[in-house]
């Protein structure tokens, strides 16, 4: 097993990747850009080091820097996370070189199965079933454009590149083409350091569901079935559960050893996602595999019992897989609700700031992956996810009602979060009743709003008191503090304690 | 002490009158000018829990611009203006109305990347004027009013700060 591993990201993921090292006794590393310094990551990894400057390309994308940190300190493997460089063939490649172990999947696999066109072109040859449309990039927008008309709309661009919905534009008619691909490609380019798009058949109402994969190194690759991640804002995702609503063990058999099937012929290792659509007649087409993590692996998580970060790790030491898909039985339902900082009254703009104060819900069926706490200042420049409340009960109404339950104990406030949205989406009947598709949330935000429950009698006469009970505590707090700055604790008795209570080796 | 509490909740703005008079067991409560049955106490640097004859509230305050509070209570959201009737300073108007030339404004750093509009074009209420793009993402700008875009202050591909001019609608 290894002793030591760089966590090459921040945020939640890096938090989540910290404990799972923990629990294993491996002493971790983290690093940090100059706006990290105070990032949660920083406060518990074993040891962090800064990267560099805010901006991702001159720090958490700087591969030479992040081997050169690992090198220093003598870490044995790195966990590239989700996000960054997760699915860059050069990190693996660059760790070899220097004898560090990737926790991922070989530079090979990536390149078999990352992109868009390539995983396409894997999966006909791996005979699982796929959208239609062009299987390589398309450099000339005039090419594409007539494509599209002999294919019919609506068609959907994609950058070959792409993740999390950048770089992709559904276009429903000709008219609108030439504008999408301007911006397709323009924010490809800037997300992704890549311009390059590629053209699918747009299948209205259809599902996104993917099925978890693992391969060890001894040749056993095994599906730890599905998550159904149909609710999604414009491409993002937004929620995430598992199993599907609709799934049955017949389709669940049949995804899986499609997914199973790619995998092998990808010559893929560690944990991996193959992304399906899947429409109302229970067809599946294969969308693409993403080559990582994913960031609601807990869903999995939840409802297999395996901590999936520590299988990565398990399998980049050479472990072989502990269980045969055959023993999987997925137990319970979970969801996940990714908590962004973002406003929904206001178009979901990204909402950076200070977190003044915050209560967590706990409690039955409760987790919460976070990198965020009391006082952190959410910084501008990276994906504003804050949290991931995730459920777990014994059916799907029992983990609705426990994420509802949870939603009214979570506050957070100095920043504008989506919390909202989640409060109107966990009762919006065609929710409950499972009858969701890719588009579906788009659509339901752009209907109007149904009126908003009243508050309960009492609730105005609160909010006034407590106006005026804040403005006095204000009013006098402030120049208390200001005259009794409180007492630092001693830098000799903390040491000790710490020394202390540093249980590895 | 006295305060006058300017609400503004779901259903409009209402005006109230709240007394807090500090005894040992924490506050006597007059609201409008009657006792009220309340226990009312900080439990968190702004977090109020309230007891209003019984029934249990939670509410988290943070500040916002000049004496404007927000005030959470679970899904329920109010602002708040909070004035000491001795300190009197006048009525300020309210400048939420989109009425009148409209300055908008970058609400975040970041690099507009497309102008949807041009100096001169008759625009409708939320139509989109300039996509600024900040945390990776696309943000399309819109018009908080109908009418005529006066002035573009910003060019495709400029970085603008926050609070930056991006144009005026008039």
């Amino acid at each position: 097993m290894f002793r030591k591993i760089l966590i090459a990201n921040r945020g939640e993921i890096a938090v989540r990747l910290l404990r799972g090292c923990r629990e294993l006794g491996i002493h971790t590393v983290g690093v940090f850009s100059e706006v990290d310094r105070n990032a949660l990551h920083v406060r518990l990894a074993d040891e962090a080091y800064p990267i560099g400057p805010a901006a991702s390309r001159e720090s958490y994308l700087r591969i030479d820097r992040l081997v050169d940190v690992a090198r220093k300190t003598g870490c044995d493997a790195l966990h590239p996370g989700y996000g960054f460089l997760a699915e860059n063939p050069a990190l693996p490649r660059a760790c070899a070189a220097r004898g560090i172990s990737f926790i991922g999947p070989p530079a090979e696999a990536m390149e078999n199965m990352g992109s868009k066109t390539a995983g396409k072109q894997l999966a006909r040859r791996a005979d699982v079933p796929t959208v239609p449309g062009t299987d390589d990039p398309i450099e000339n927008p005039e090419e594409v454009q007539a494509l599209a008309r002999r294919m019919g709309y609506p068609v959907l661009l994609k950058a070959v590149s792409g993740g999390g919905g950048k770089g992709m534009r559904i276009v429903p008619n000709d008219a609108a083409f030439a504008g999408a691909w301007r911006d397709a490609s323009s924010e490809a380019l800037n997300a992704f350091g890549d311009p390059r798009v590629f053209l699918e058949k747009y299948l209205v109402g259809s599902r996104h569901i993917e099925i978890q994969v693992f391969a060890d190194t001894h040749g056993r690759v095994v599906s730890l079935g599905e998550r159904e991640c149909s609710v999604q804002r414009r491409y993002q995702k937004v929620m995430e559960e598992a199993p599907s609503p609709v799934m049955t063990p017949e389709l669940r058999r049949k995804m899986g050893e499609a997914a199973v099937r790619l995998a092998r012929a990808g010559g893929y290792v560690n944990a991996g996602t193959v992304e399906f659509l899947v429409d109302a007649n229970l067809n599946f087409y294969f969308l693409e595999v993403n080559t990582r993590l994913q960031v609601e692996h807990p869903v999995t998580e939840q409802v297999t019992g395996f901590d999936l970060v520590k299988l990565q790790i398990a399998i980049a030491a050479g472990h072989r897989l502990p269980f045969t898909w055959e023993t999987i039985t997925p137990r319970g339902h979970a969801m996940e609700l990714r908590l962004y900082a973002e406003d929904p009254d206001n178009n979901f703009f990204p909402s950076p700031g200070k977190i003044l104060s915050r209560h967590a819900p706990t409690g039955p069926g409760i987790r919460l992956d976070e990198g965020v706490y009391e006082g952190y200042i959410v910084p501008m420049e990276y994906d504003p996810l804050l949290s991931k409340l995730i459920a777990w009960g014994n059916r799907r109404e029992e983990t609705i009602s426990r994420l509802r339950r949870a939603l009214e104990e979570y506050t957070i406030t100095g920043i504008r979060t989506n919390v909202s949205l989640f409060r109107r989406l966990l009762t919006e009947p065609e929710f409950l009743r499972g009858e969701i598709h890719t588009k579906w949330l788009d659509e339901l935000l752009a209907r109007p709003r149904p009126p908003a429950t009243p508050p309960r009698p009492g609730t105005e006469e609160a909010a006034v008191i407590a106006a005026a009970l804040w403005h006095i505590d204000r009013a006098n707090g402030s120049s208390k503090r200001n005259a009794e700055p409180p007492q630092a604790p001693s830098q000799w008795k903390m040491q000790g304690r710490r020394e202390q209570l540093d249980r590895l080796p | 002490m006295k305060f006058e509490v300017h609400l503004n909740g779901a259903d409009g703005a209402k005006k109230h009158t709240v007394e807090l008079e500090p005894t040992p067991a924490g506050y006597r409560i007059a609201l409008d000018g009657q006792e009220i049955d309340a226990n009312a106490a900080l439990v968190a640097p702004s977090t109020v829990s309230i007891l209003i004859g019984g029934q249990s509230f939670e509410v988290h305050v943070t500040p916002e611009f000049d004496d404007h509070i927000k005030l959470q209570s679970g899904p329920h959201e109010f602002t708040a203006e909070l004035r000491d009737p001795r300190a009197w300073k006048g009525r300020r108007h309210g400048t939420l109305e989109a009425e009148g030339r409209q300055q908008i404004v970058a609400p975040m750093p970041g690099k507009v990347i497309r102008l949807l509009v041009n100096a001169g074009d008759e625009v409708e209420v939320a139509q989109g004027l300039v996509i600024v793009e900040a945390m990776k993402m696309q943000n399309e700008i819109r018009s908080p009013k109908k009418g005529k875009v006066e002035r573009l202050h910003v060019k495709e591909g400029q970085a603008v700060n926050a609070g930056e001019v991006l144009c005026v609608v008039g």
